[in-house]
């Protein structure tokens, strides 16, 4: 591009200090920081307060804590109980992210790959309606049929309504990655003698593994943060799932700031720490969804 | 080569599980609801069918109008504060030409975090005695400064609104981006060898050519705030005097407070149904006006 300009008829010396102001990028970096630190600095205050004693929040907000003393995250571990509500959010999500993966599998192979054309295509359409119903709107009947199918206040409730309630956008991607998939592949394992559930798991599955990554990061990150329905649908106190217990705590201790802080840092940490290592595959996954969509 | 791809009883066996569950969880809860909403039922004594009279109920609630009132306040903010901020950050981050990458990551850290942990720590934020908002107030603009974010009924709704963007907005910034960067480059080199000025090609040629992606924005935001719930529920719960009330938790408090399922039900469609129509014109909108590169 400078090539280009050098060789118009702009003269040098204004060239020189237009294309100077043009290529600095001090300004830029300037007000981009300053976004990042509004964004990240919250996070940063908060880690500060769970070292400090709730005087020392109120009264030297903005020094250092005078030690870094852990009594906060000792309290918050024991009377939040995190462990107990990060191992409940851990075994719900991972139960209802692997059920969901394996049925939205093989629905969208059958109705991708499968040579029922008509059929597959009404049950496609039929399964996308799911995309345009807010499930806020369905609380109530969900609530009576959960009780009813005595699954209330069981972890079973939560796994079956997650994956359903993921089913859809699911197999929405799935769907279009498997359609991709070339039939050469296909026509290859079934020389190879292979019937449509052995292609299923030896041809399709293998080479749809950066899909089936991208979906289960959406559903994981959908699953360990929902609120709501594990708030309705859960009551007893050991089985809470990570964001209702910590609301709970949330309710009980809106004055202990220095609790507070150490339960939220401890429930952001893992995280964190999770994002920090799989970036490119979280930030794709939970954006794949509304891409195509 | 079709005989190994049309087998009934595969077929049968990958559908029929994600069906049942689909049905069960999902449509038959969208078909109760709307049946529940033509009924007087405390969910105890028998049901009594009271026709539209809980649709005419809400044209004349004015808590619910309320709500609704909310909703739109949210989306208006929404549109008009958080795009325009998701576009001017996204332009900027594609214009650094170093550390892409980490401004990228370091905005989208806010999505990870769960809506129930993001509402704590604003609950925590926005202390009258010691919360960071306050103290930064203090220090810019002295003791008056410093506010009841979420008890004075006229704050609460924008310190939920600007929660809710600082959580939100990384991941609209992300989207918008990949848009930006997928422009080719020679349309951008064609305009700066036409000596167009970066703010003519913002506006003239990377807005119309992000138009997709900027209508996938609006779509997300449309429905997001109309069935915006989590935040609202721990933050505020629609108080104080249900100046935060929205649609979602009004309808919750309706069926599992007061005990009326038919009226919450009526809620939940009425969301339902006007989720559908907004979302269903805007598309409309969008297919008359398609772009091309």
């Amino acid at each position: 591009m400078e090539r280009i300009l050098t060789n118009g008829k702009i003269a040098p010396s204004t060239l020189q200090r237009s294309s100077f102001l043009r290529n600095s990028q001090l300004p830029l970096h300037l007000s981009l920081w300053v976004y990042v630190i509004i964004v990240l600095f919250p996070l940063l205050w908060l880690l500060l307060s769970s070292f400090k004693t709730n005087r020392e929040i109120t009264v030297n907000t903005w020094a250092l804590p005078s030690a870094f003393n852990f009594e906060n995250y000792k309290a918050a571990w024991e009377s939040a109980h995190i462990g107990q509500y990060a191992w409940n959010s851990l075994l719900v999500t991972v139960a209802a992210c692997l059920l969901t993966i394996i049925l939205s599998a093989a629905t969208a192979f059958a109705l991708s790959r499968m040579k029922y054309k008509t059929l597959s295509k009404r049950i496609y359409a039929f399964i996308l309606m799911g995309l345009l119903v807010p499930p806020g709107a369905l609380f109530i009947p969900l609530y009576r049929l959960v009780t009813d199918l005595h699954l209330y206040d069981t972890h079973q409730a939560l796994i079956l309504v997650y994956c359903t309630y993921a089913l859809p956008i699911t197999i929405f991607i799935l769907h279009a990655f498997m359609q991709s998939v070339p039939s050469e592949l296909e026509e290859a394992g079934i020389m190879d003698g292979l019937g449509a559930a052995g292609l299923f798991a030896r041809v399709i599955i293998p080479v749809s593994m950066p899909a089936l990554v991208t979906v289960f990061i959406l559903a994981f990150i959908g699953n360990w943060n929902e609120y709501i329905l594990s708030q309705l649908l859960v009551t007893t106190e050991s089985l809470r799932t990570l964001p209702t217990g910590m609301a709970t705590f949330n309710d009980g201790y809106r004055t202990n700031f220095a609790s507070l802080s150490a339960a939220v840092i401890i429930s952001i940490i893992p995280v964190l720490l999770v994002y920090m290592f799989l970036q490119r595959q979280i930030i794709d996954g939970m954006t794949a969804g509304s891409v195509k969509g | 080569m079709n005989k190994a791809l049309r087998n009934p009883y595969t077929y049968l066996a990958f559908i029929v599980p994600t069906l049942v569950l689909y049905c069960l969880f999902f449509i038959y809860p969208v078909i109760v609801s709307f049946i529940y909403g033509f009924y007087q039922w405390d969910g105890i004594s028998e049901k009594v069918f009271i026709g539209i009279d809980n649709f005419k109920r809400l044209i004349h609630d004015d808590v619910f109008l309320k709500s609704l009132g909310n909703n739109f306040y949210f989306m208006a903010f929404s549109l008009l504060v958080n795009i325009p901020l998701v576009f001017l950050i996204a332009i900027m981050v594609s214009k650094a030409r170093r550390l892409r990458g980490f401004y990228k990551s370091a905005v989208f850290v806010p999505v990870v975090i769960s809506t129930a942990t993001v509402a704590i720590l604003f609950g925590v934020l926005y202390n009258y005695e010691s919360g960071m908002i306050n103290q930064v107030l203090r220090m810019i603009g002295g003791e008056s400064w410093a506010k009841e974010w979420l008890s004075d009924p006229h704050l609460a709704m924008l310190s939920i609104l600007i929660a809710n963007a600082w959580q939100n907005i990384g991941f609209f910034i992300v989207l918008c981006l990949a848009a930006i960067l997928n422009i080719p480059k020679e349309i951008g080199e064609a305009a700066k060898i036409d000596g167009v000025n970066a703010w003519n090609e913002t506006w003239k040629i990377t807005l119309p050519l992000v138009r997709p992606v900027l209508f996938v924005m609006l779509l997300l935001t449309v429905s997001g705030t109309l069935k915006v719930l989590d935040i609202v529920q721990i933050m505020t719960n629609g108080g104080p005097f249900q100046s935060t009330e929205v649609m979602s938790t009004y309808a919750l408090k309706i069926g599992f407070r007061s005990l009326e399922l038919g009226y919450g039900s009526a809620i939940g469609v009425a969301m339902f149904i006007l989720i559908l129509i907004m979302t269903g014109i805007l598309q409309r909108v969008s297919k008359s006006e398609e772009v091309q590169y």
